[in-house]
Order: C-alpha cells, then structure tokens, then sequence
C-alpha cells in the first residue's frame, strides 16, 4: 500500500441532512508524517489530551517527536490526514487529523500493531477520514506481519466504543477482564534502588 | 534461595517458550497460543528486536521438582522470566511495557517475582537515563481482573489499576475484523 492515499469524495451538500446520512467532503489526503509536521502533530496531540481532560499530563516537546519519531531508531509511526486550503481550520492549519501506532508484542501471537493515539478535528468528523485512516492501519498491520493491532479506549468515550465494535473490535478489559496497570517514576525508582 | 537474573539469550528461547505455555495455562488460556520457540528466536534476537526478556536461573542443585502441568518433565534450572518492549506515550514520550512476568509456582516465595520486577526497573531508568532522563518514567502491564495475587504483588509496589480509576479498556482487532476493516467492510 502507498501510504499517501488520496480519495476523491464529492463537493459537500449544503442541504440539510438526515440522521445517519453520511456527509461529503472535499479531497483529503492520508500520508506518512514528515519530520515538519511535529508542529502539527503535537497540537493535535493536545487537542485529544484536552478531549479526554488531561491536557496539563502533555510534557511533550516538538523537539522529543523530531528525535524519536525521525531519529536513527524510531519509537512510533505516525500518519497525518491533509486536507486542500480552501478547508483550512479558522486557525489556518491544514493538517486535521493523526494516528500514531508503533509495534509491540504478544508471547502467544508475536508482532501486534498499538494504536497510541487516534484523532480527527471535531469539525472534520463524519466525513469518513476516521474510517479511512483505520483501514489504512490495518492495511499496514497486515502488511508488516501483524497478528493484530490493540489500543485502550477510555470507558466513558462510547462514541469511541461505538465506532470500534461496528467495525469488529472486541474489548478485552469487558470480555477477558484485562486490567491496565501502572508503575509511575517514583515507585519504579524506588524498586530499582533496592 | 540463590538465583541470577540476567539478560536472556537466542539459547534461552526454548525454556521462555515452555514458561509461557505455563503462564497461559494458569490464566486458562493455552488455545490462544500460536507461537513456538523459533518465532520467539526470529523476533527477539534481530537485528531490530521486537522485545527484550529477563530469565531468573536457580543453581543444578535447586532445579524444579514439581510438574506444573501433566505434559511438561521436570529438572528446569531456568524458572522465571520478564518479558518487555519499549513503547510511546503521546504524553511524556519513550516508555515502556511489561508484557510478561512469571516465576514457577515452585519457586514464588523467594523474591524471584521482586528481582524480575526490579530489574525491569533498573532497564528502565537506564533507559530513562539514556532517554535524557526528562522522557517518560512509566512501566505498564495489564493484569486479569480475577488474578489477585499478581494485582497484589504490583498494588504493593505502588502500581495503580488504571482500569479501574480512569476507566481504561483494552481492545483489540485480529483476524477476520482486521481483514475486514482492510476491505472496508464496514458493518452498517
């Protein structure tokens, strides 16, 4: 797979629509991100922390995406959605969207694609650029030799939920009872030093 | 009891496979795996390594007596592993992941589990450290919700359960919904 897919969709209806109809939209553009896009990519990346209320957690820089997403030895992957200037957000960026995966593994299965982050503009929502991007994933999930592709979801983000069981997701915490864990610095370090 | 914990080699894989058949077992789930020691050699001492694994050794005079399950002999000197892979956080940046920690039933009790953990840290900080130390500092695992001990064993070493306090699920697509969602079979 060209990872720069383009898709040609039709002008937008300026009609009112119906409940369940989907929208149209001008051409966007899914592609590999560029070492220039960390700009972008850390604003959207605060945009979803804002989302899920966590936004003072993001200590990121655009310097720490530019070394470990474009260095010797990356540590994520990142697609980035485009879309033409006539659509520019009111803050006049055109970069709109973000999936950010890397590879982890499973002793039972080997290679899985993570999912890290996952995010469209709220105003670019409906327009099937979430859809896209996910099959641009999968695509590339399959292509690398990957069992699988997982990602964490938040419980209370149905709309999320919603979205990932049409499309065939299994959620492992409510069927298989798999908890998330964490061990922050101070308790790491504490073990580390004894 | 005396043991070593040190980073596994190529040589190793066949005993990390055996212990993760039995980690399976124990969460009654051994139909889910589908690899053998070969694929753990091939992804695991690469040039580019999809993980990085501890093993705990016991001394010849120490080695496993009991059968953890009906099919498997005994006289193991290698009795526990920690199997763990470097990750990305969108909000603090290098992390990582625990994906497998065991130590045979046999030998719990003398602080194998703790020594894993322990130097899972230590490769973390180092990591950290190299990392400019200002990158992330975070280690996470997923537990099942049944599984007290081991929810226990990490409770006491400060781990919060993440499902439960910010409501965290994990999920997953595989086979044929991963095939599906690449040919847009989109369910209406």
């Amino acid at each position: 797979l060209n990872c720069s897919t383009r898709l040609e969709i039709f002008q937008r209806d300026s009609k009112q629509r119906q409940k369940g109809e989907k929208k149209k939209m001008a051409n966007f553009i899914i592609r590999t991100a560029q070492p220039n896009d960390v700009c972008d990519i850390l604003r959207l990346i605060k945009e979803l922390a804002k989302f899920e209320e966590m936004e003072e957690q993001v200590i990121l820089t655009e310097k720490d995406l530019l070394e470990d997403g474009f260095g010797d030895q990356p540590f994520y992957h990142c697609l980035v959605v485009d879309v033409p200037k006539e659509k520019q957000t009111s803050e006049g960026h055109t970069v709109i969207a973000f999936a950010m995966y890397y590879f982890t593994y499973d002793p039972w299965i080997g290679k899985l694609l993570y999912l890290e982050d996952f995010f469209v503009m709220p105003e670019f929502r409906g327009f099937g650029i979430g859809s896209e991007i996910l099959k641009v994933l999968s695509e590339t999930a399959v292509r690398t030799r990957c069992s699988s592709m997982h990602f964490i979801v938040a419980e209370n983000n149905t709309k999320s939920i919603e979205f990932y069981k049409r499309r065939g997701a299994a959620d492992l915490s409510s069927e298989e009872g798999w908890r998330l864990f964490a061990i922050d610095k101070e308790e790491l370090l504490k073990m580390a030093t004894k | 009891m005396n043991f070593t914990i040190r980073a596994a080699t190529k040589v190793d894989c066949k005993d990390i496979s055996r212990m993760i058949m039995e980690l399976a077992l124990f969460e009654k789930m051994t139909d889910q795996v589908k690899i053998s020691s070969e694929e753990l050699e091939r992804d695991g001492f690469c040039p580019n390594p999809l993980f990085e694994c501890l093993v705990a050794e016991v001394p010849k005079e120490n080695k496993s007596k009991e059968a953890v399950s009906l099919h498997v002999p005994l006289g193991f000197t290698t009795v526990g592993y920690g199997l763990y892979f470097y990750t990305y956080s969108t909000w603090k940046g290098r992390s990582m992941y625990l994906e497998d920690l065991y130590v045979m039933p046999e030998f719990r009790g003398f602080g194998i589990g703790k020594g894993l953990l322990s130097t899972v840290a230590k490769c973390k900080a180092l990591f950290v450290q190299v990392a400019k130390e200002k990158h992330c500092a975070r280690l996470q695992l997923s537990v099942l919700d049944w599984n007290a001990p081991s929810r226990d064993f990490y409770a006491t070493r400060g781990a919060q359960d993440l499902t439960v306090k910010e409501g965290w699920h994990l999920i997953r697509f595989d086979g044929q919904s991963l095939d599906d969602l690449g040919n847009d079979a989109q369910k209406k």
